[in-house]
């Protein structure tokens, strides 16, 4: 999920596939649906403020980054390779706690809903955080 | 002025408040940092707000403060649309009805969880609901048809009223939740004497009937219902148990353990991921309680509760009659052993005066005051022949030194029934009329009395 703010630190959550870090490790990407996400890329364009939290639904183990937006854009091949992977397993994952993959994918098909189209957000981590539920959630990684 | 309407209704959207899907929210620091964190359960409290229970102080709860306004994104159940839900904190609450019954709830996991002394409800944040519209263009809305469950409540009813005993009343109340219902695995637990614990006394639906088996009143999900007296209903235990194993996790590596307590295994259902479990109360005293479970998700919605709050209530209403005119009968009839006795070879029956255990043939049967009502009926029939008996002289048997029973000696006796049935084919105890039993043996028997 990624989570960002306007100038009036009114937030906006949406949700976001295929995290990738890059090949110099100094930013990571994720993508969201473009259909959905014009205010998110408003804000970020407006202040680059971001959250991104990441969380297996094995075992709820989570992480949060918070960082600075270094750019949105169209998503390239790469980008939409790691969208399939990470919703493959997404899917299995919550296969493996009884959720059935025909909700997962109705998940991801209906955020594509007027526009296939999604867009790359690269952004640089400047704190981690461990986000598993339990006495150690919100403590700096 | 009145406030503008929500693009989405949230009763049109309720199922999403229900745990079943895990929900997200963001907040923001005065600074301008987001901050985004997962909640198992968004609770609708009304038409425009939605409640957030906490355990601990964490950054949503210091942004908040600081800076009212948060977004959470909820996932409704079956369809996968999403909602955002833009919300601005109003206050929380940490006592009253709202905080009450997520307090249940909580408390229900948490000791199913072995988590009593980590899972602390520390208030509940409620915050208005300024908007609540669809994340993607389709995603919008249809007011769910309000489902009538007259018909069914009608039939319900008019089928236990042709209930004439304890026995039959259970059996066709749990028939009729599958049937009317289609709540299809059942049981029915009450409280023992001393009102420590609860035993199966009737299920429905399950490969083993499961009854006899017990909880302790105060643990786990059914022990915390009757405590409490207090409806309790989880709709994704999958989920539940995930996050509860992850904090679990936590607590150890954080030198912790020491404050973890078993995990209590749920009776039922090995997949239950459904589970709605309600008190039967009449005249606010517990007369046990009836829980329905299901291998899928999302199965007992509040709608579903609310119907089943009504089914429990008159069930209650109907056993507390029944047992009443169940003990009202007093009419003495005797038999003689039963001639078929003859020829088959012989068992022995051993009782266990410490715990009033009762073993056939070593197979163990019962104990307790069940087994020490079979030890009375079965002295009797090897002592003196008799094969029939009724309610009212056991219960004002001084030799058997019962507790005050009361109205719990018909359900004790249909626990003894359904254990021999289960467990015994060669004895036999019947319901013979109202208030009767009959006690009907195949095999000539040795009776051993052990300390």
């Amino acid at each position: 999920m990624v989570g960002t703010r306007d100038a009036d630190l009114v937030p906006e959550l949406i949700r976001a596939w295929g995290p990738r870090i890059s090949r110099d490790r100094r930013s990571l990407s994720v993508c969201v649906a473009r259909a959905g996400s014009a205010r998110t890329v408003a804000n970020l364009r407006d202040n680059g403020r971001l959250a991104v939290t990441c969380a297996l639904p094995l075992d709820s183990h989570a992480i949060q980054f918070w960082g600075r937006c270094l750019g949105t854009g169209p998503a390239n091949r790469q980008d939409l390779s790691a969208v399939q992977t990470h919703r493959d397993a997404f899917a299995r994952s919550n296969g493996s706690i009884g959720v059935p993959r025909p909700f997962i994918e109705a998940l991801w098909q209906r955020e594509l809903a007027g526009s296939p189209a999604m867009i790359r957000i690269r952004f640089v981590a400047e704190q981690i955080f461990n986000q598993t539920p339990g006495p150690d959630a919100g403590s700096a990684l | 002025m009145s406030k503008p309407a929500l693009t989405v209704p949230l009763d049109s959207i309720a199922s999403c408040f229900e745990g079943v899907a895990p929900s997200s929210i963001c907040s923001c620091s005065r600074d301008g940092l987001p901050n985004v964190t997962f909640l198992s359960i968004v609770h609708r409290l009304d038409e425009a707000h939605v409640g957030l229970s906490f355990q601990f102080f964490n950054k949503t709860r210091k942004n908040t403060r600081e800076n009212p306004h948060a977004q959470v994104i909820v996932v409704q159940p079956g369809t996968a649309n999403q909602y955002r839900l833009d919300l601005q904190y109003q206050h929380t609450e940490t006592e009253g009805p709202i905080f009450e019954r997520m307090n249940t709830r909580l408390m229900a996991i948490a000791s199913q969880t072995g988590m009593t002394n980590v899972f602390k409800l520390r208030g509940v944040d409620v915050y208005e609901v300024v908007e609540c519209r669809p994340v993607s263009v389709d995603g919008g809305f249809e007011l769910a048809g309000r489902r009538e469950s007259i018909r069914e409540l009608e039939s319900f009813t008019e089928r236990l009223a042709a209930c004439e005993d304890l026995d039959t009343l259970l059996g066709t109340a749990l028939e009729a939740l599958a049937d009317l219902f289609g709540h299809r695995h059942s049981f029915v637990m009450f409280p023992d004497e001393e009102g420590t614990r609860l035993y199966t006394g009737a299920s429905h639906g399950f490969e083993t009937s499961g009854v006899g088996s017990e909880v302790v009143i105060g643990e786990g999900m059914l022990g915390i219902s009757a405590a409490r007296h207090s409806v309790v209903r989880v709709t994704n235990l999958a989920l539940e148990t995930v996050v509860a194993r992850a904090v679990r996790s936590a607590v150890e590596r954080h030198g912790d353990a020491a404050m973890l307590e078993k995990e209590i295994a749920l009776p039922g259902l090995p997949d239950a991921r459904s589970q709605l479990v309600l008190p039967l109360l009449f005249r606010n005293r517990l007369l046990g309680v009836l829980c329905l479970q299901s291998a899928e998700s999302g199965r007992f919605l509040d709608t579903d509760e609310r119907v089943m709050q009504i089914v429990a209530r008159h069930l209650a209403a109907s056993i507390a009659t029944t047992m009443r005119s169940d003990s009202a009968q007093h009419k003495v009839a005797t038999l003689q052993p039963d001639e078929g006795t003859m020829g088959a070879s012989r068992v022995v029956i051993k009782h266990y005066k410490s715990d009033d255990s009762i073993f056939i043939d070593d197979a163990y049967l019962t104990k307790g005051i069940p087994g020490r009502l079979f030890w009375k009926l079965l002295q009797a029939f090897v002592g003196s022949g008799r094969a029939a008996f009724t309610n009212k002289e056991i219960r004002l048997d001084a030799s058997l030194g019962l507790p005050d029973i009361k109205d719990n000696l018909e359900t004790r006796l249909i626990l003894l029934r359904r254990r021999l049935s289960e467990r015994c084919e060669f004895i036999k105890l019947t319901p013979a009329g109202r208030g009767h039993l009959s006690l009907e043996v195949r095999r000539p028997l040795t009776l051993d009395e052990l300390p």
